[in-house]
């Protein structure tokens, strides 16, 4: 790959909407690259501690916002991809126009455009493994795949991924499981999905360039409000796409060689 | 109660976005390493975003609280302020949350 290619990678990476903050560093616990059969499994892990508690939030957060159970599994087989996830329950729950929320999952996963970049060469050339690896291409199989040792086998790339999205279904199920059986008196369980934003917009706070977007949202959000009230999360998002588009372009980080 | 065709079309609909984002670069690399746009948007928006539905969740739970957006406010703060020291996001939830389920519902602390 080239240097630019390299580049513009790391500067997506860096500011990426991701749940990369939820667990430690797969590096950190991969010493052993003699043995792959362990590393696969032991780099699994930690992706694990951190799908199935929030897997377990989206599962419960979206049967108490009115969708049946077995809706919340397929939304975990067939979109995987957590924040966008999460997203799109109160969204739902609104009902707000399956355009609209496309466009606000294209907004919200735009960052996974850039993580193929580094592994145009990487990831097998067998079709179906191929493809099942750049479907399953979330912040955490990204950054698993991205630490395999080169030589790495097709089969044990294809096995970190698809346990890693076991973890997200398992989460998925109980949590839809207790959700749909859990009666729940106290008010504001679901504060949770807000928590969960707050940390998000902290950790893209902390690696962003400038907070300048932060305040762009602030106001569009106020205007927004003011323009429309049932309509402000789109209107503001649509605000902030059109500030992003003009706004002078920050200079890129430098990446050491 | 969501109507499920509704749901089922959304799903579809997600589902096609995420995997056309994920498999674009495999398409068109080359196009896309040159479009400064599409860098910039990456840089500007994930922070803006997140923003945003922080503030659209936190109005939605304001607006259904009687007593004010004060419990909203504090909840989040702690939240934030526990994150950028702790960098712990499970534990910057949960405190979030049980701190913000104790404020909504003062009667549990008395039975406590």
């Amino acid at each position: 790959m080239n240097r630019q290619a390299l580049a513009v990678t790391i500067v997506a990476s860096d500011t990426a909407l991701n749940f990369n903050c939820f667990m430690p560093p797969p590096t950190d616990s991969t010493p052993d690259t003699q043995s792959p059969h362990i590393s696969v499994l032991s780099l699994s892990v930690p992706v694990a501690m951190g799908y199935i508690p929030l897997g377990m939030v989206f599962g419960f957060l979206f049967v108490q916002a009115g969708a049946p159970w077995w809706l919340a599994l397929i939304a975990s087989v067939t979109v995987f991809a957590g924040a966008a996830q999460f997203m799109m329950v109160p969204m739902l729950a609104a009902g707000l126009p399956v355009a609209a929320i496309a466009v606000a999952t294209l907004v919200v996963n735009l960052r996974h455009v850039f993580y193929g970049l580094s592994l145009l060469d990487k990831l097998p050339r067998q079709p179906l493994a191929r493809w099942y690896l750049v479907f399953a291409l979330t912040d955490e199989t990204y950054s698993v795949l991205t630490t395999l040792p080169p030589g790495t086998s097709t089969r044990q790339m294809v096995t970190v991924a698809l346990l890693n999205q076991g973890w997200w279904l398992l989460g998925t199920l109980l949590g839809a499981v207790i959700g749909a059986q859990a009666k729940i008196g106290l008010v504001g369980l679901d504060f949770a999905l807000a928590a969960l934003f707050a940390v998000l917009a902290v950790e893209q706070w902390r690696s962003a360039d400038s907070a300048a977007p932060l305040w762009v949202a602030l106001l569009a959000y106020a205007v927004a409000w003011a323009l429309m009230p049932q309509q402000a999360l789109l209107l503001a998002i649509a605000f902030s796409v059109l500030a992003g588009l003009f706004w002078p372009a920050a200079k890129v980080k430098k990446v050491a060689p | 109660m969501i109507d499920t065709s509704y749901a089922l079309g959304v799903l579809a609909a997600m589902a096609v976005v995420t995997f056309g984002l994920r498999a674009l670069p495999f398409l068109a690399a080359r196009f896309l390493q040159s479009q400064p746009l599409v860098q910039r948007l990456g840089r500007f928006l994930p922070l803006a975003i997140m923003t945003l539905l922080l503030l659209h969740t936190l109005v939605g739970h304001a607006r259904d609280n009687p007593a004010g957006p004060w419990a909203e406010l504090v909840a989040v703060t702690a939240v934030a302020v526990l994150q950028w020291w702790k960098k712990h996001p499970l534990l910057s939830i949960l405190t979030g949350t049980a701190l913000y389920v104790l404020l909504r519902n003062p009667d549990i602390v008395g039975n406590l």
